[in-house]
């Protein structure tokens, strides 16, 4: 399902740069090189705006439907920063690119759209980031805890490092066994 | 209506089954009995299949090679090991251990090893044998 | 006589699960005896893995990763280490990346033996259990031979590999692919020629090539419904570059695919075909050195704890894509690791292909996308709901009437 049938690298990077500018914050390839042949894996990491955020990802479905396996989160002090990991070119041999676009949000105010209406696969990722980082999602259509128990406390966030996180519900081991 | 198993069931109703029947045929009605039997050479213990070589049972622990750098401690992810102050040696609690090997790689004076032992059951965690010092 | 109106009834099932010992609460909406609506609940066996990780350093959450799943204890190490290499830049030795194939093969066979077993068994066939888990254990003496241990394997070291297959231990490797290989056939005439399975079967649990595509699943239940996706042929990591692979799909065999449990069973078979066909394609091509790059552990964990980047590490696990994320940033322990198992893509796509069946099939359908919670939830907390609940007992048991009414 490829409207275009040589999505390199830099095609990729250049489209999205073309379209929205300097809301691309940043573009980077990787590549690393396996095996007795050395043929190469590539991964581009880029950083993108939050006000455009949802622009870009229907760009990224009209060039080329991706597969999306997970969204992982970094708590950086005063952002929350919200990694997704996209695939392309899934179907051509020793041609996948990985794309992973990153997005910073404040702690004030951590509100970002969702993807569901386009990628229907992200229900159970995006409802994972609702739940232990305290991101609150728009428009997700099921907005139930997906692996917290129910009476788990309402403000504790699990993976963050500041006073919301999970300091106060640990138990060391050692000093229970006593 | 054709059952393409009914071969197989049957050539398996005439072979002899794998199970190597460890220790005793029929489980004893009293097992203390049954030890004190065979210690008086009245009845046999059947005994467990051969371990393949480079098995990782039991730890064993060189005293006098050891250094005291504590990088074992460093490595083990159960923290199994106690490093005692005094003599510079370690402790090592075999009920935490995961049997990973990997306190084997990293000492540089090459004094911890693996065994081929696995009967280590026992009631008691910090009795006498699941202790290596 | 007055009107009646039909309404439609709840069911909650779990969180006992009917198909694999393991626990998922499903709440079905039920009508006479179709399926109108499903509803899916996780989280019965969390257990903080992720969280466990912030105090300890790479090679302990190695140990700690290999303990989330059971069977498939080798591809969350594997992806693991991937990802800190390509974090901190580490260059692994050729002779590392084709045995670390050869473990990753061995293992997807024993997984799809397995499999194989317990669907069998969810039909009703226990014979075939046996028959198959008979050959699992000569893999599982293989697997004891080469690693130590039978199941928590404890191989894998970052940048390369514990172990060495030496020339005298070759022929212990080809005897048990021998025997595979005369087996194969026994196996594909009991499930493919049999009339019981192919009656309980086809038309099960369609998944659609567009749901497929829309819902991001992955591992052999996309591939059966036509969706080409193997990370093992679209990137090169390990030694895959280097091999003669390709995409498994069920219209190999058949040609053409339909998306319900008889494929899936055709594409698990051709792929244990093709993993027998790249472990001899190893042990030909495999290239003489080291087997890791760094054999001092010492100095492997300095150089990590100067290290800083982050890395994404994806493998081809028997059930899905396993992706891992690590971010390192100049302690001892990684900032972030973040886990992603195969089940977890998988989970939406059961909604679609349970609209419309019986609940008699509910345990096959499960069964055939292969689940591994343990591996999807990783913090444990168990509950018990105390609503009506069918227990695993009954479902089985009404799965077995059905083959023997067909069977008449």
């Amino acid at each position: 399902m490829t409207k275009e049938n040589n999505l390199t690298p830099d095609v990729i990077i250049k489209s999205f740069k073309d379209k929205f500018k300097t809301k691309i914050i940043d573009a980077q390839i990787k590549k690393k090189p396996a095996g007795s042949e050395k043929k190469e894996a590539i991964d581009i990491w880029m950083k993108v705006d939050k006000s455009v955020f949802k622009n870009v990802i229907k760009h990224l479905c009209d060039l080329q439907y991706p597969h999306l396996p997970v969204a992982s989160g970094n708590d950086l002090g005063k952002n929350i920063e919200l990694i997704y990991h996209f695939t392309l070119n899934f179907d051509k041999r020793l041609e996948e690119i990985n794309l992973n676009i990153s997005v910073e949000l404040p702690k004030s105010k951590p509100e970002i759209e969702t993807i569901c209406d386009l990628i229907p696969g992200a229900l159970i990722t995006e409802r994972e980031k609702q739940e232990f980082l305290g991101v609150k999602i728009k428009g997700i259509p099921d907005d139930r805890r997906v692996f917290l128990p129910d009476d788990f406390p309402k403000d504790v966030y699990p993976w963050r490092r500041d006073e919301k996180g999970l300091e106060k519900l640990y138990k060391n081991l050692h000093e229970v066994k006593k | 209506m054709k059952f393409s198993m009914l071969p197989s069931v049957f050539t398996q109703m005439f072979k002899k089954p794998w199970t190597n029947k460890f220790p005793a045929k029929y489980a004893p009605d009293n097992t203390t009995q049954f030890l004190a039997d065979v210690g008086a050479g009245k009845a046999e213990l059947i005994p467990p299949i051969e371990t393949p070589p480079n098995f990782r049972g039991k730890i064993k622990y060189d005293k006098e090679k050891c250094t005291g750098c504590k990088l074992c401690l460093k490595v083990c992810p159960c923290e199994a090991i106690e490093f005692k102050e005094k003599e510079k040696k370690i402790k090592i609690y075999l009920s935490r251990c995961c049997f990973c090997s990997q306190c084997n790689d990293i000492c540089p004076s090459n004094c911890l090893s693996m065994s081929d032992e696995f009967l280590l059951a026992d009631i008691d965690p910090y009795s006498k044998d699941l202790i290596v010092e | 006589m007055s009107q009646t109106t039909k309404t439609t009834y709840h069911i909650p099932i779990g969180p006992i699960h009917p198909a694999l010992k393991e626990p998922v609460y499903f709440e079905f909406e039920i009508d006479g005896e179709r399926i109108v609506d499903v509803d899916v609940k996780l989280g019965h066996v969390h257990r903080a893995v992720e969280w466990a990780s912030r105090k300890r350093n790479p090679i302990q959450i190695m140990y700690l990763a290999e303990r989330i799943c059971g069977i498939c204890s080798y591809c969350h190490p594997a992806a693991f280490t991937l990802a800190v290499e390509k974090a901190a830049d580490i260059q692994v030795p050729e002779r590392a990346e084709y045995l670390r194939v050869i473990q990753a093969e061995v293992e997807r066979i024993t997984s799809h033996a397995l499999w194989a077993g317990v669907a069998a068994h969810e039909i009703g066939f226990d014979t075939v259990l046996f028959l198959t888990w008979e050959m699992r254990e000569k893999l599982m003496d293989l697997t004891e031979f080469l690693c130590g241990n039978r199941v928590t394997k404890g191989i894998l070291t970052i940048g390369g590999i514990r172990r060495d297959i030496t020339s005298d231990m070759v022929p212990k490797v080809t005897g048990v692919l021998d025997y595979l290989k005369d087996n194969f056939e026994r196996l594909r005439k009991i499930f493919l020629d049999d009339k019981t399975i192919k009656m309980r079967a086809q038309g099960a649990g369609i998944l659609t090539n567009d749901n497929a595509l829309k819902l991001c699943a992955v591992g052999p239940t996309t591939r059966a419904s036509g969706v080409k996706k193997d990370v093992r042929v679209g990137q090169s990591y390990f030694a895959y570059g280097d091999l003669n692979i390709d995409y498994v799909t069920p219209d190999t065999l058949t040609g053409e695919v339909n998306g319900d449990v008889y494929d899936r069973i055709i594409q698990r078979l051709l792929e244990i075909k093709q993993s027998i066909d790249l472990i001899e394609q190893c042990l030909d091509k495999m290239p003489k050195g080291d087997i890791t790059y760094e054999p001092k552990i010492a100095k492997v964990l300095n150089q990590l704890k100067k290290a800083e980047g982050e890395g994404v590490g994806r493998h081809e696990a028997p059930r899905g894509e396993v992706i891992h994320y690590v971010k390192l940033d100049g302690n001892e322990a990684p900032f972030t690791w973040k886990v992603r198992a195969p089940t977890y893509n998988n989970i939406l796509p059961w909604i679609p292909m349970l609209k419309g069946e019986q609940i008699a099939d509910i345990p096959i359908v499960a069964a055939s996308t292969d689940p591994c919670m343990s591996c999807t939830n990783r913090v444990g907390i168990v509950k018990d709901g105390n609503k009506y609940e069918l227990t695993k007992e009954e479902l089985h048991r009404l799965s077995v009437e059905k083959t023997r009414r067909l069977m008449r």
